[in-house]
Order: structure tokens, then sequence, then C-alpha cells
């Protein structure tokens, strides 16, 4: 008979379990780590002797910088499923994918505009010419929006305060299911990398603008 | 403190830097990134820090020429000759060696049946030698896969302990004499013994599936094992009743090198 | 929720399929055995413990749901019974989670959990059992990260974390493709308390003590 085995995580993490909001702003702790120029991790590789990075500390000020950027895609994501679907050539799955992210998109943009509240920003004119009407280059560009928006979240992610960024993993992974799906139906490898990398908001929008998607 | 707009793009610029260099210490990188650098544009937001870990390029499985595979016994059962119950048994399998350590078997093949059921083909520890039989997957625990395999050349009397297909140990052996010969054929180690007193056997001794054709009767089934020896100055040579010998040192080598159910050849 | 899963009957439905017996009659009844500890033990000491610490916890958690995923996949190539679209997505994702692997353990180094033995009883061997078992996985490993994520110390630490998050959210959204579910089956996706993720994994019952094939006793082979 197999002797079975009992997983238990017990961390310190686990004497504070639900209250992330204890936990030691996580800025301050990586300074000090830095400062005392070990490297971060017990036997691992890493980052020692780097450069330090003048990233800006968490606070409510950044988040609501960083959400605003969020909304920003996420208004540029709705607009574009709308206007795809408003079009009426998208047929079968594709047509089915606009349909269901369409409504995430909506979602997303309604989360992130009530947790900026009068922060929030308004939506600039969008103009996608015809990657909304041709459904070949719909297709593109459904996956480079969501491999940019995945990027973008990923890459503004670790700025955020903890409960921000709590709020906004929930919304990032869709992004990368989204990404994901995009990418099957156009016979592309969903995941080509085994982990996704980051793009700075001057990246991203770039990347949009190059696609048609933003104007600049 | 104020970051000015030249300072900030400097800065994520270096940033970038050092993570690619970050990522690329000791491995290469995959940054496959769709996006490049928009060096006009001054970012408001502050960069991505560099990751923690360094990540490298997936790599396919190698090849399983080399790959053996063996689970153990969690239940006694029936190998039979064909993946059916109704097939003639050939042998119970018991959960137990004689070592009273958990009995193993190796995997030469699966199939599933119709109706879902699923089927195992295993090397049995029996004579004849070389035989095999089908049992239920349900029967056995978990799947372990080895790199290994040991090849014992009883002409020239020398063991070869391979892993991925090269050579990683070499010793002189004693085999059976011929009243008593080792088994020639394919055999699996299915044991580890360690820490008994029995200086004839060495420090450290293996169990096969491997069991002699003349020592039928032999109390504990007449297994062939792979052991250390006292009396070094006999090998090379036909020394023993089936158990192939090698020198303590080498024993303890291969110890350290050779996992419980690495595929044995023997020729 | 539309076509959420409970990842746990959805995991224990396949295996039992393959084992073709109830619940209840399975072979391996759950037992108290071997503990696998991740992290140092919660003491107030241990509470006041350094940012290192949490975060090594963090990463050895994660580990071990790497582990369990990539010796899945890789033992599901291994035993060829997956065909098609299904093999392909076993062994692009399933080189992913090596890779994971491979970087977690780089940066633990020393204080790396050791890989368990798994036994998956067929389910690797059986393709609706394993797409059915592959969906549970990629959807708990995706929700397991995000409940990590606001509790990482290191900035840098976070960075790779949600970068390895969002691609089991990718493969999330693959194999629920392949099993005809909803790629993403809602707006928003939920963290996973760490006792739920442990609590499920418990019940696969993969993770199993390692065979005893070593022994003290005397050697009576042939000699």
């Amino acid at each position: 008979m197999a002797e079975q085995v009992t997983v238990e995580v017990v961390s310190e993490n686990a004497c504070a379990d639900d209250d992330t909001s204890r936990h030691p702003r996580r800025v301050e702790i990586l300074e000090r780590a830095v400062v005392a120029g070990g490297a971060l991790l017990a036997g691992g590789v890493l980052i020692t002797g780097l450069p330090r990075l003048a990233t800006s500390a968490p606070s409510a000020k950044q988040d609501a910088e960083i959400l605003n950027f969020a909304l920003l895609i996420e208004q540029l994501q709705v607009a574009f499923y709308a206007e795809s679907l408003m079009h009426g050539r998208l047929r079968g799955q594709w047509r089915q994918f606009a349909q269901v992210v369409a409504g995430h998109e909506r979602a997303h943009r309604q989360f992130v505009e009530s947790a900026l509240g009068s922060k929030a920003r308004k939506a600039p004119r969008f103009r996608f010419g015809e990657a909304t009407s041709d459904p070949g280059k719909f297709s593109a560009a459904a996956v480079a929006l969501e491999d940019t928006a995945l990027a973008a979240y990923n890459g503004q992610g670790p700025n955020l305060t903890a409960s921000a960024l709590g709020a906004a993993a929930r919304i990032v992974s869709v992004e990368a299911r989204h990404a994901a799906w995009a990418r099957v139906l156009a016979g592309q490898n969903p995941a080509p990398q085994a982990v996704d990398p980051p793009a700075t908001e001057a990246e991203a929008t770039a990347a949009l603008k190059r696609r048609g998607l933003l104007d600049g | 403190m104020t970051i000015t707009a030249p300072e900030r793009h400097r800065l994520r610029r270096a940033g970038l830097v050092a993570g690619a260099l970050v990522a690329c210490a000791g491995l290469c990188v995959t940054a496959v990134s769709l996006l490049s650098p928009d060096r006009s544009q001054t970012s408001l937001l502050p960069s991505p820090p560099a990751s923690a870990l360094g990540f490298a390029r997936p790599t396919p499985l190698a090849s399983d020429a080399h790959l053996a595979r063996w689970a153990p016994v969690d239940a006694v059962a029936t190998a039979r000759r064909a993946p059916d119950p109704r097939a003639p048994p050939v042998a119970r399998i018991s959960t137990r060696t004689p070592e009273h350590t958990r009995n193993i078997v190796q995997l030469l093949g699966r199939t599933r049946e119709r109706s879902g059921r699923l089927w195992v083909h295993v090397r049995l520890a029996i004579v004849p030698n070389g035989a095999t039989g089908w049992v239920p997957r349900r029967a056995l625990g978990g799947y372990v896969f080895v790199h290994t395999r040991l090849v014992i050349d009883r002409r020239r009397m020398r063991a070869v302990l391979l892993r991925d297909g090269r050579a990683i140990l070499r010793a002189k052996v004693g085999i059976g004499k011929r009243a008593w010969p080792t088994p020639s054929g394919q055999f699996y180690v299915r044991n580890r013994l360690t820490r008994y007193r029995s200086p004839a056997y060495g420090p450290l001794a293996f169990g096969t599936s491997a069991r002699s054709p003349v020592l039928t009767d032999w109390p504990a089934g007449g297994y062939v094992g792979i052991h250390g020896t006292d009396q070094p100055e006999l090998l090379p040579g036909r020394v023993s009743h089936g158990c192939v010998r090698m020198a303590n040192r080498d024993i303890v080598r291969l110890g350290r090198l050779m996992p419980v159910g690495t595929p044995v050849t023997v020729h | 929720m539309l076509d959420q899963i409970d990842p746990s009957r959805a995991i224990s439905e396949a295996a039992d399929r393959v084992a073709r017996t109830t619940r209840g009659g399975l072979l391996k009844q759950a037992g108290v055995g071997a503990a696998i500890l991740l992290g140092g033990v919660c003491t107030p000491a241990a509470a006041a413990a350094t940012s290192q610490k949490q975060d090594q916890a963090i990463l050895n958690y994660a580990l071990v749901l790497e582990y369990l995923q990539s010796s899945f996949y890789t033992e599901a190539e291994r035993m060829g019974a997956l065909k098609g679209a299904l093999a392909r997505q076993a062994e692009v994702v399933g080189a992913h989670e090596r890779e994971h692997v491979r970087a977690l353990r780089a940066v633990l180094g020393p204080v790396a959990i050791a890989r368990p033995r798994f036994d998956y009883r067929g389910v690797t061997e059986d393709p609706s059992a394993f797409r059915d078992t592959a969906v549970a996985f990629e959807d708990l490993a995706v929700a397991a990260y995000k409940e990590q994520a606001p509790r990482v110390q290191s900035k840098e630490l976070l960075a790779s974390l949600l970068s390895i998050h969002s691609v089991e959210a990718r493969h999330a959204a693959w194999i629920r493709y392949l099993a005809g579910r909803l790629p993403a089956p809602d707006a928003f996706d939920d963290p996973l308390p760490r006792r739920r993720v442990v609590a499920i994994v418990e019940d696969t019952r993969f993770i199993v003590a390692p065979a005893k094939t070593s022994g003290k006793k005397p050697p009576r082979f042939t000699g």
C-alpha cells in the first residue's frame, strides 16, 4: 500500500495568512537587503552588485497613475472589440471569441474606473482602420493587443501596492487567457515562451501604435 | 527626491540593460519581446524591475532511447500472458522482496483495454529468466524513470555502467563458476542493501531480478546479486554461485551512481 | 460561475475513471504519511522572520506546484498515450514547467525542496483523464500564484512570479480549448488560498512516499 504523503505548506506567512496589510512595504525590504550588499536570496544566482534603479516606491498616487494606464488599455480593448462586432464580419469561433472577450474587457474597464473614481482618465478617440473590419487583420490585431496588454500589466504589477496588485492580478491572467485563445484560433503557439516578458509603458504604447491601434 | 526626465530616461535604459544582464547571466534567455524600446518617449511610469529568476529557453525532452521505467508493486497481483483478466496466469507478484524491501517491476510497455482499463507489461523476477507478464496498472505505484544501464560482459568479466548511453563506471567482476553460471539476459536492479555484517558481500549489495537457473532450491529464491567481496584477489574470475562480485571500492562507487530499477544486461 | 471547475473533484473523477473504482474503494487509501513541510514553522519568532525567508517559502511553494505539473506532463509525454493536439500541448507546456522548476531550483539553491515522488495512477496514460486533470492543474497554478503575489517581498522576485503566473494562464486557456471548454470562463480569475491549494493537491493523492527499496537485511543472494 503506498504511503500517502501530506503536503503541509507552513511558512511564516501562515501566521498572517489573510492579512496582506501587515506585510512591510516591499520596496523598503528590498532597499535594506540591497544596502546589506548580499544577494537577495540565499543560495541564489541573484542580483548582486547591479546598479540600483530609481524605481519609485509603491504608493496610492503611483497606483492611480498605473491604473490610468491600465484603464487606457481596457478602453482600447473595449472599443476594439465593440467596433469589430459592430462591423459584423466575424464568424464562428472568432465571433464567439470577440463576444466573450468584449464582455470581459467591459468588466475590466468598469472595475478600473471604479477603483480610480474621479481620477479616471477619459477615453481618447480610437481609430482602428481595417483592423476591426477585416477578419484577417482582426485576428492579427487581437493577438498583438492581448499580448501587449498582458506585457503591460506584467510590467507594472511589481510597482503597485499590495492591494492594487491583488486586483490587477485578477485581470492579468484573464488577458493571458485571451492572448492564448486568440493565438489558438490564429493557428499560433498559445504560449510561445516559458515566461511572459514584461513591457514598459513606453514599449507597450509603442507596440500599440505600430499596430495602428493607438494614435501617435 | 525628484528625478529629471533625462535621468529617468537614462535609468530606464540602464534598467533594461541590467535586466538583460541578469536574465543572461549564465544562460541564454529567450526574451522574445515583440516590443522594442521607444527611445523618443519619456516614460511616466516606473520600469519593471529585473527578474529575480533567470530563465532559459525551454527544451524538449531528450530521446528515451536510454530511458528505463520501473514501478513499485503496491498490491499483490497476478501477472498474465496477455492484458486480459481471462488470460492464463504467469506468476503471482508480491509486494515484498525476500529482503523485505518493496518489490518493484521493470516496465516494458502498456496498453489500454477498450473498456478503459490500463495494463502494464512488466519484466518478472522468476525463472525462466526473461519471463514477462501483464498486470493491471492499479497494482503498481508511481512510475520512476532511470537513465542508467548496467552491462555485464561474462566473457571479459567486466561491468560497465552507462548513463544516457555513456560509460561512467567500469569494473572487473567475478561471475558464477561454470556449475553455477551467472545467467545471461535482461534483468533489473530490485533493491539495495547496506549496513549488514557479511564481509563476503562487501559493504553494499544490490539484488536483481535474475535468478540462478540451477540453484532453484536456494533459500530466499536464489536471486543473483551484485556486491562487494572480501576476496578481491580472485577478481576477475569465475568465483561465485552466480552473483556478480566487484572490488569494494567499485561497489561503493556503483552505489553512488546506480539507482534501484536500473536495467541490467548480462551477456 | 460559467464553466468554472472544482479542481479537486475534476482530478479525482479523472483518476477514478482510470482506476475504475469508486473513491472509497481505491486501493490507495489516504493515510498519514510523511509530510512535506514547506518553509519554517509558524511561531511568533518565525512570524518576525526575515523577508528573505518569507520569499523562500513562497518560492518553495511554487516549486512544489511546478514539480507536480512538470512530472505530470513529462510522464504523459514519455508514456506516449496522447495523440495530436493534446500530445503537442503536453510537449510544449511540459517544457515550460520543467524550465520553471529549473529556474526556481537555481534561485533557491540548497534550500530548494526536493522533488517528491509522484504516482499519477494512470491519469497520464488516458487522454481524457489527462486532459481534465491538466485543466484543473493549470487553473490551480494560476490561482495559487495569484494569491501569493501580494505577499512577495522582493520586487524582482514578484516580477519573475508574475511572468510565470501569466504563462500558466496561457496554459490554462490552451488546455481548456482542447477540452472543449471556454478558455477564459470569467472576466476575473480568483486567487485560491494556500490551504485550499494544498488540500486540493492532497486530495489528488498524486504525491506519495518513495517506495522503500533499500534495506539492511543481510543478503541471501546466491553469493
